[in-house]
C-alpha cells in the first residue's frame, strides 16, 4: 500500500515538474525576443525578408501604374501621383499608431525593445507623411489649381508631421533614454487622437479633398487596374517600413546598449 | 499594356516631381541609416582597439527585457 503511494506520489512530482519545465520553456521562447540582445541578431535576419519583396514590388507596382491603368478620363495622367501619394498617407498614419502602441507599451511595462521600436518607427512614418504632403501639392496644383489650402484634411495631415518631428525632437533633446521614452511616449498617445481626425476629416466637414476611394466595407469606385497598382504599392511601402525599420532598430540597441555598458563600467 | 507618354499629357513636372521627391527622400533615409551604421561601427571598432580584451557589445545576453 506504502509503495503504491509513494509510486503514484512519485508519477504525480514527475508530472508537475514536466508540466512547470514546458510552461517555463514556452515563456522563455514567447518572452525571448522582448530582450534587445536577444532581438537583434534576430531582426538581422529579417530584414532581407522584407526589403527583397519591397523592391520587387515598388517596380512591379509602378509598372502596373505607368504601364497597364490606364489614363484617367477626368484628371488625365496626374491622377498617377495617387500611386505614391495613397500608400504614404496610410503609411503615415499606420506608422503613427504603431509607434503610439509600442511606445505606450514601453512606458506602461518598462520594456525597452517596445521604446526602441516607437523610435524607430517615428523616422520613417515622418518620411511617409512628408511624402504624402508633397505629393498632395503636386496632385493638388494641376487638379485643384493650387499647391495648399488649409483644408481639414491636409491640415490634420500637417499636424501629424509635427507631432513626428515633436518626438523625434523630444526624444533627442532628452539624454537619459529612458526619460526620453517616457516623455516621447506622452506625446504619441496624446497625438494618436488626430489620427481618427485625418481619416474621418472628409466625412466631418466640407472638405476640397476627396473623400475614400476605397473602404474596407464597399466595393471600390477605381478601375481594377489602377486598384491593383495602389494595394501593391501599399504593399510594398510597408514592406520598405519593415526592412528599415528593422535595420534602424538594430542601430538604436547598439547605441543604447554599448553607452549602457559603459556606463556600467564606470559605475553610473 | 501602353508605353507612358514621358510629358504625362503636359502634368510631366507635377508627376514626375511627386516621384522625384518620394525616390530622393527614400534614398536619404537610405543613406542616413548607412551612415549611422558606418560611424556605429567605427566606434565600436576605436572602443576595442583601446582595450586589450574584447568588450561585450550588448548589455547581458540573458533575457532583460526591462530596464
Amino acid at each position: 500500500m506504502l509503495c503504491t503511494w509513494y509510486f503514484v506520489l512519485g508519477i504525480s512530482t514527475l508530472i508537475q515538474r514536466t508540466k512547470y519545465q514546458a510552461l517555463s520553456t514556452n515563456k522563455m521562447n514567447l518572452y525571448k525576443y522582448a530582450s534587445p540582445a536577444m532581438f537583434y541578431p534576430l531582426a538581422g535576419k529579417m530584414i532581407p525578408w522584407f526589403a527583397i519583396p519591397a523592391a520587387l514590388l515598388f517596380a512591379t507596382g509602378l509598372f502596373v501604374g505607368f504601364f497597364i491603368a490606364p489614363t484617367d478620363f477626368q484628371q488625365g495622367d496626374a491622377y498617377r501621383i495617387i500611386f505614391i501619394h495613397v500608400p504614404a498617407a496610410w503609411m503615415g498614419m499606420l506608422l503613427y499608431v504603431l509607434m503610439a502602441i509600442y511606445a505606450g507599451i514601453g512606458w506602461a511595462f518598462n520594456a525597452r525593445l517596445s521604446s526602441m521600436m516607437a523610435s524607430s518607427l517615428a523616422v520613417t512614418g515622418a518620411m511617409f507623411t512628408a511624402i504624402s504632403l508633397v505629393t498632395g501639392a503636386f496632385w493638388g496644383k494641376p487638379t485643384w489649381g493650387i499647391w495648399w489650402v488649409w483644408d481639414a484634411r491636409m491640415t490634420s495631415t500637417l499636424i501629424l508631421m509635427f507631432l513626428y518631428i515633436g518626438f523625434i525632437s523630444l526624444q533627442a533633446a532628452i539624454e537619459d533614454p529612458r526619460r526620453a521614452d517616457r516623455a516621447g511616449a506622452v506625446l504619441a498617445l496624446v497625438g494618436v487622437i488626430n489620427i481618427p481626425i485625418i481619416y474621418f476629416s472628409v466625412q466631418w466637414w466640407q472638405t476640397l479633398h476627396q473623400g475614400a476611394t476605397i473602404r474596407i466595407l464597399q466595393k471600390p469606385t477605381i478601375r481594377g487596374s489602377m486598384l491593383a497598382a495602389l494595394l501593391i504599392m501599399l504593399a510594398a511601402c510597408w514592406l520598405y517600413s519593415v526592412a528599415v525599420v528593422l535595420i534602424r532598430l538594430r542601430c538604436i540597441i547598439l547605441e543604447r546598449e554599448q553607452n549602457a555598458a559603459r556606463f556600467a563600467e564606470v559605475g553610473v | 499594356m501602353h508605353w507612358p507618354d514621358l510629358s504625362m499629357g503636359g502634368y510631366g513636372f507635377y508627376v514626375w516631381g511627386a516621384y522625384l521627391f518620394s525616390l530622393v527622400a527614400i534614398v536619404w533615409e537610405l543613406v542616413s541609416l548607412k551612415q549611422r551604421k558606418k560611424t556605429l561601427a567605427q566606434r565600436q571598432s576605436s572602443q576595442q582597439s583601446m582595450k586589450p580584451v574584447a568588450t561585450p557589445v550588448l548589455r547581458g545576453s540573458v533575457n532583460e527585457t526591462t530596464s
